[in-house]
């Protein structure tokens, strides 16, 4: 009795998993012709998810304040999508930031090394080093608005999945409490500053 | 601006009117119309919310804002009946976005006189912004009530909502407060940034 209820339920979940996806086109289209209002949105939160080294840099941000802890845990989620979005206005604007793919690239390996290291530098020093990369995040995406999406929901896509991504690095940063977790965490820097390299001959190799 | 006050008591006069023509069920439209424009446009309803978290972050003292904020709405969309569509009102809406979120963001203790001033301001410019939406059909005294209802439920529910967190003990709900008013500023900044690069460009 007990397995049959297991599957069934297992069956049902699987159902109930699929129907949105099965929906999922039909829904994006029915809202495009209406101002580009879902579109602007999806592509808003597509835009930070789908750059896997602003993923990466971004969850590291996360990760390295709930290192830090207090105050930079909760300066870091406060100050960060404002800063981001000035970065984004220079972006919008056309003000032009060079290298800004290989800074995005350098966050990450300094991110991770901070992560790996376990540095825990003053605060301004934390901020400084978040806030370049904040810049850089937002002109990134700034740069590439697309025309005919909604802007606001464009927007407000952006700052969800970017604070998203970051309580996503807070709550793995969370494994610091732990001995063991902070290992893991200090070897989860590592593999980000590896990363970080990855990108950035990526990026020495193209130019 | 005795102009302004008697439109609002003529409003809120036939407001009775709107009331009982619902409950005959004929020509109440125009109130749905005027509170779906408010609630349907994310330029309104980001700096709504943002304005009733930054009242409930001001406690009891900070409930008669919403009220002021109301009627100033009211006011705002009464305006937008004799006076053609300003441009770059819709910028201000925005700045109030960034400027109300922004504060959320800092959780300062603010003096009451800045709280009203700052929702009776930005209540005109948002009101005025929806009563820009009538047309010649429109039935004013009814579109407005719906505008300015509509403010004050969106902001009323963001207070009753934050007051409800902040009386929580765990600190990190009280950062989650002060994320979401800086969420709202950053959204604010780049499509001020957005619809700046617009008219720069022409």
């Amino acid at each position: 009795m007990m397995t049959r209820l297991a599957t069934s339920l297992d069956r049902s979940s699987w159902i109930m998993f699929a129907l949105p996806w099965l929906f999922w086109p039909a829904m994006a289209m029915a809202h495009v012709g209406q101002g580009n209002v879902a579109g602007g949105f999806l592509a808003g939160v597509a835009h930070p998810v789908l750059g896997p080294d602003h993923v990466v840099a971004m969850v590291a941000v996360g990760i390295w304040g709930a290192q830090l802890g207090a105050p930079a845990i909760w300066v870091l989620p406060v100050t960060f999508p404002i800063v981001m979005a000035f970065g984004g206005v220079l972006g919008g604007l056309g003000v032009p930031i060079p290298g800004i793919e290989i800074g995005i690239a350098v966050s990450a390996i300094v991110l991770g090394g901070m992560i790996a290291f376990a540095r825990r530098p003053p605060l301004w020093v934390a901020a400084v080093v978040v806030g370049v990369f904040a810049i850089f995040h937002g002109h990134a995406h700034g740069a590439e608005l697309p025309e005919s999406a909604n802007a606001i929901s464009y927007s407000v896509g952006f700052v969800a999945a970017t604070g998203s991504l970051h309580a996503l690095g807070i709550l793995i940063g969370a494994a610091n409490r732990w001995s063991a977790g902070a290992k893991v965490l200090r070897a989860g820097g590592g593999v980000i500053a590896a990363c970080g390299i990855y990108f950035l001959t990526g990026h020495l190799v193209a130019v | 601006m005795p102009a302004a006050r008697a439109g609002v008591a003529v409003c809120l006069l036939l407001a009775a009117g709107g009331a009982y023509a619902h409950s005959a069920a004929r020509g109440a439209g125009d109130f749905y119309a005027g509170a779906l424009h408010a609630l349907t446009a994310l330029e309104h309803v980001l700096p709504f919310v943002a304005l009733g978290i930054l009242a409930g972050q001001q406690g009891r003292k900070g409930q008669p804002v919403l009220l002021a904020f109301c009627l100033a709405l009211a006011a705002g969309a009464t305006v937008a009946i004799w006076t053609p569509p300003l441009p770059y009102v819709g910028l201000l809406n925005i700045f109030s976005g960034i400027l109300f979120g922004a504060l959320v963001a800092a959780a300062w203790s603010l003096p009451m006189v800045f709280c009203f001033g700052i929702a009776a301001l930005f209540g005109l410019t948002h009101g005025f912004a929806n009563g820009a939406g009538m047309i010649a059909q429109t039935r004013p005294y009814l579109f407005i009530p719906g505008v300015a209802l509509a403010g004050l439920a969106v902001t009323a529910y963001a207070l009753i909502l934050t007051d409800y967190l902040l009386r929580r003990k765990a600190g990190w709900i009280h950062i989650a407060v002060r994320v979401a008013g800086s969420w709202i500023a950053a959204i604010g900044i780049l499509v001020l940034a957005t619809s700046g690069a617009a008219i720069l460009r022409g």
